[in-house]
């Protein structure tokens, strides 16, 4: 159930803007959402953290004014009288909307407010956040360790609907705030509740990638919480920039579930994107702290600047290395100028290089670029855990997760669709700082590995790629980097 | 100096001094927190007060109680024309002839023991991993990540790929160009410290498979061939150790509930003499 952070609009039909804002609202009710009574112009709703009570005694009272001035203000229509249904979780309330009263159903209504103030018409509960127990026995964590950890994390991070920076961490909270919380707008019209109107039907509310649909996607939505990221232009497995974020927002990721998110505003977009870094963090100081509490028997109660020195800071450090070290982490792609005949011979010495046994991209692709290579036991870092060493195995393990075993299937280059991207660019950063979270390793030299191809070894390849996938692909090659467009996209 | 030699354990494992100081215990007290002071000004790693001891060390062996199983020999599909000729073999329980058990990790669990600067000083700047006839050598590793890097080398005539994902720290996924050659070799240097080894895989050949622990301290060692181990250059305290095993992780014993002990280092060493390990302790035939 949700409630607006602030002022609702005015119901009016004749709005366009109103009117699918009520739509959305109603689904919102449908899913045991937030009863969003009728008020008139110019009230403001109360913030959510004021406690659940008072709410209602408010959503009561907005009744009685409400109907007050619809009893003041002639109607248009047959909206006088009108009696309206609402549901809210298992129960129905209704409201009666510009009926003429007498004192006594004045008495009535009054009655019915504090009783909904006292009682509710149906018990608000915010969405929480779900315990990471993926690949766990839940009997296994004790009662008290589950609470401490969700303590921990509620204090550090707050609530879906209320959400917290820790102490010393570059996050941004007013972008959060628009993220975070119920569908809705505030006062200035701004949109609110971003990542559950987008991203929940996917991500989950606690962003591990294990909504209502994931089970049908292939592959499955990323689970933000271990913080690994597919498609980046940082290397050694660092954390991704928020421009790598944003551009797989707004170009969405090809030949997956994940659209386009271009349509939204550079602001929405800017939110979101912070809101996920923030999932991340979040999920990865879960991690820290299922290890710590469950698996070192760590003595409880927690302490907090353990947790923030220990579990928060060094993960935060890692999101700011490549921002902070770009030289050495950040890959920037400088496509070559090559005339049609250097571009022939780019081709041919990438062909060349892909069958070479430096890299080994046979093995996975096959000879031709077909996907079909001799490694067919693939399987990415959030499926691997899942996959036993026999069958028997594997089919015990699947009751510890949300979603069942998925294998991973190299790509294809004559289906031309790639999941990062279809640019040259694109597929160079691909291939020289690898899929993280996948058997893709990177090509390219970074810190910490010396990569087996050169920057030009890279582009040839990259060319020999692309070249197979023109070849049965309808969609011409630049159709994602015509001049404006590709402006808009960076 | 000594080190915080009247510490006692809090039944919670946590360590604790007395309320009650000493005059000598004041002095000491202050020796350390100079000392501490002094280290970290000096070097960009951690270690505490100088010493003039070379610390403790603290040995054992393991060793299996039952006849040595049998190392199942591993599918090898993958390179078959420079692989096949290998015998590989599982190596996740290796026991030998004469019943030691190897490749059990064991470590101080305890947080915060200090390390003397002599024991920084002697520990080498790097730990190998080796891909060498289609394996990972050796399959147990550990480090000191404030102090020494992984140093990992490709000897095979193909390419190997060494990937693991250590909690809370950067993913590694790296290839390694066919030896002899240019790009065998690469320095990955870990940011935090781990409280169990993390597996090793190469994603080209999945019969292999190494484990790395990676510590904030040198106090660890794994079991050899014979089943010995010794940690050194301890410092006098009660610690608590941990044994690891890649059968079981945490490897429960009854002396040793999930695989810890608090055990008392002090005069010229600890030795913990035999410790036996049932079959059913490494879910062996389970």
């Amino acid at each position: 159930m949700i409630w607006p952070s602030a002022v609702r609009r005015k119901h009016d039909d004749s709005d366009p803007e109103a009117r699918a804002f009520a739509q959305a609202r109603d689904a919102d009710r449908c899913r045991g959402g937030a009863v969003t009574l009728p008020k008139p112009e110019g009230a403001f709703g109360p913030p959510p953290s004021i406690p659940y009570n008072i709410r209602m005694l408010h959503t009561a009272f907005s009744i009685l004014v409400s109907s007050e001035m619809k009893r003041k203000i002639p109607q248009n229509g047959d909206s006088a009288g009108r009696r309206q249904f609402i549901p809210c979780g298992d129960h129905a309330c209704f409201g009666i909307v510009g009926a003429r009263r007498s004192a006594a159903s004045q008495a009535a209504l009054l009655m019915l407010a504090i009783l909904l103030s006292l009682g509710g018409c149906s018990s608000y509960k915010p969405p929480d956040f779900k315990l990471n127990l993926e690949g766990r026995d839940p009997t296994r964590v004790k009662p008290a360790q589950r609470e401490a950890i969700e303590e921990m994390l509620t204090d550090l991070f707050g609530t879906p609907d209320d959400p917290r920076v820790p102490p010393g961490l570059d996050l941004d909270l007013s972008l959060l705030q628009r993220a975070a919380g119920p569908i809705g707008r505030d006062i200035t019209g701004t949109e609110r509740g971003l990542f559950r109107k987008h991203c929940v039907v996917c991500h989950g509310i606690s962003g591990d990638g294990a909504g209502p649909i994931a089970e049908m996607l292939n592959p499955y939505p990323r689970d933000f919480r271990q913080g690994v990221f597919k498609f980046t232009s940082v290397a050694g497995g660092a954390k991704p920039l928020r421009s790598d974020l944003l551009r797989t927002l707004k170009r969405g990721l090809p030949g997956t579930g994940m659209p386009s998110f271009s349509p939204l505003s550079p602001e929405d977009l800017d939110a979101l994107v912070e809101y996920v870094r923030y999932l991340s963090i979040r999920g990865e100081t879960e991690l820290f702290l299922l290890r710590t509490v469950v698996d070192e028997n760590e003595p409880l109660p927690l302490q907090r600047r353990f947790v923030l020195e220990e579990g928060v800071r060094p993960i935060a450090a890692l999101w700011r290395l490549a921002e902070e070290q770009p030289g050495q982490y950040v890959i920037v792609p400088q496509r070559p100028k090559l005339s049609p005949q250097e571009l022939a011979a780019a081709i041919e010495r990438g062909k060349a290089l892909y069958q070479e046994t430096r890299a080994q991209c046979v093995k996975c692709h096959g000879p031709d670029g077909r996907g079909d290579g001799s490694e067919t036991e693939l399987f990415d870092d959030w499926n691997k855990a899942k996959k036993g060493i026999t069958d028997q195995q594997t089919r015990e393990l699947a009751k510890w997760f949300a979603l069942p075993l998925q294998s991973l299937r190299p790509r294809n280059f004559h289906d031309g669709l790639f999941h990062g991207g279809g640019r040259p660019e694109d597929i160079y950063l691909r291939i020289y700082i690898g899929i993280p979270g996948t058997p893709m390793p990177a090509a390219g030299p970074a810190p910490g590995t010396p990569g087996v191809f050169t920057s030009d070894e890279i582009w040839d390849l990259t060319f020999y790629v692309l070249s197979l996938a023109r070849r049965t692909s309808s969609v011409p090659e630049d159709v994602t980097v015509s001049a404006g467009a590709s402006e808009k996209l960076r | 100096m000594q080190f915080g030699g009247r510490n006692r354990v809090q039944p919670k494992g946590t360590l604790r001094r007395s309320r009650r100081w000493s005059r000598r215990q004041w002095l000491r007290a202050t020796g350390t927190l100079a000392g501490i002071a002094s280290g970290t000004l000096m070097a960009p790693w951690h270690y505490a007060a100088a010493s003039q001891r070379h610390g403790i060390a603290v040995r054992g062996r393991f060793l299996y109680d039952g006849p040595p199983p049998e190392l199942r020999k591993l599918t090898v599909d993958k390179d078959v024309d420079c692989c096949g000729k290998f015998d590989i073999r599982d190596e996740s329980l290796m026991v030998l002839p004469q019943g030691g058990v190897a490749n059990v990790y064991v470590y101080v669990r305890s947080r915060g023991v200090p390390v003397a600067v002599a024991t920084a000083e002697k520990s080498a700047r790097q730990v190998l991993l080796d891909n060498r006839d289609c394996i990972f050598k050796p399959h147990c590793l550990a480090l000191w990540y404030l102090r020494q890097d992984l140093y990992i080398v490709n000897s095979d005539p193909i390419a190997q790929n060494v990937a693991f994902s250590p909690l809370g720290d950067l993913p590694a996924n790296i290839v390694l160009a066919p030896a002899p050659g240019e790009n065998t070799e690469a320095t990955w240097r870990f940011r935090r410290g781990q409280t169990q080894p993390f597996v090793v895989l190469c994603n080209y050949h999945p019969w292999e498979k190494a484990y790395l622990l990676v510590r904030d301290n040198p106090y660890f060692a794994v079991s050899g061939d014979d089943g010995g181990f010794e940690i050194a250059g301890l410092p006098p305290g009660d610690w608590e150790f941990q044994l690891w095993h890649e059968r079981v992780n945490y490897l429960n014993l009854r002396d040793w509930p999930q695989g810890r002990r608090i055990i008392r280092v002090e005069g010229e060493g600890v030795d913990l003499g035999t410790i036996r390990l049932r079959p059913s302790d490494l879910a062996v035939g389970g």
